[in-house]
């Protein structure tokens, strides 16, 4: 069930960052790939809302309803993604899982700072994958830890870019 | 001058940094008025601002053409109708203020006998981003 060989990158020096891609309607969306802790099919995942594995119960988490998308989770390819942050867990469904990819951490880009609301605190910025463009998830709030957090206004959206290196890409 | 959804419009020539043929946009989750889509032109990624919706004017014409606005926060594209853009040159003095609430505006001008609004494509989007937050 879990991602073999794949090793979790904790050490901020490390040049690339893994990701788990999946998709959700025509949304293209990465998951931190240290906290994947499986990827099941409808049939592993089985029928009951919540999913336990290996001793840890994974809450079904919308991701689809949580970003106001339109996804189809009826079809052959929808898959159920064990998510753990090691604060919390979370089962999500998404439409199809795409693929695991190591991206260069200059290469992630922040979020536009015309996108100004909640989106902020949904996504961690954004990378190109396959030519498509992928909406880094911020885990922290897809796993409802951040769901009392104000959105950043314009003035602390700025000062949040102008604070991080995420303006030169590294927003992973 | 363009024009979205048949309505004549003016930008400054400094606020533009080119016009282009509209690509299909990429949607995004996002709850920002009027940003909901991102254009992607090789590995460049640029915010959509969604002029037509907030004029409540669709685009019109079949070959839709890209704004690139040079806004305050980066490039921005604005899909605008298929008539090609003029170029227009007025005097500064001819700039009448204006008090338009719908779209942010550096003042009205008279062009062809008649009056058009320069967008002030430096801060699309600020002032009803201001007015949703208050």
């Amino acid at each position: 069930m879990s991602l073999r060989g794949h090793h979790p990158s904790t050490n901020v020096l490390v040049e690339t960052a893994s990701f788990l891609v999946v998709r959700l309607g025509v949304s293209y969306v990465a998951l931190p790939a240290d906290g994947v802790r499986g990827v099941l099919t409808r049939e592993e995942a089985g029928s009951e809302q919540s999913v336990t594995a290996a001793g840890t119960v994974y809450q079904p988490v919308d991701l689809a309803q949580r970003l106001s998308v339109l996804a189809d989770l009826s079809g052959l390819e929808m898959r159920t993604v064990l998510y753990s942050n090691g604060r919390s867990q979370g089962a999500i469904c998404v439409e199809q899982v795409v693929g695991l990819t190591d991206v260069a951490r200059k290469d992630c880009l922040p979020l536009p700072p015309q996108f100004q609301r909640d989106e902020r605190n949904w996504f961690a910025g954004m990378m190109l994958y396959q030519d498509q463009l992928v909406l880094i998830l911020n885990s922290s709030w897809a796993l409802g830890e951040l769901d009392d957090l104000v959105p950043a206004s314009v003035g602390q959206a700025e000062l949040m870019i102008a604070a991080t290196p995420a303006t030169v890409g590294g927003s992973c | 001058m363009f024009s979205v959804g048949g309505v004549k419009l003016a930008a400054r020539t400094e606020d533009v940094g080119g016009v282009s043929p509209w690509t299909e946009s990429i949607p995004v989750p996002s709850r920002t008025p009027f940003v909901q889509a991102m254009l992607k032109r090789g590995n460049q990624v640029m915010p959509v601002y969604d002029l037509a919706s907030r004029l409540g004017s669709p685009v019109q014409g079949d070959l839709l053409l890209c704004l690139e606005a040079r806004h305050l926060d980066g490039p921005m594209a604005i899909c605008i109708d298929a008539d090609v853009p003029s170029l227009e040159t007025v005097d500064a003095a001819a700039i009448r203020p204006n008090d338009r609430e719908d779209i942010e505006t550096l003042g009205t001008v008279t062009i062809g006998g008649k009056d058009v609004a320069i967008v002030a494509m430096q801060r699309l989007g600020r002032s009803r981003q201001d007015a949703v937050r208050s």
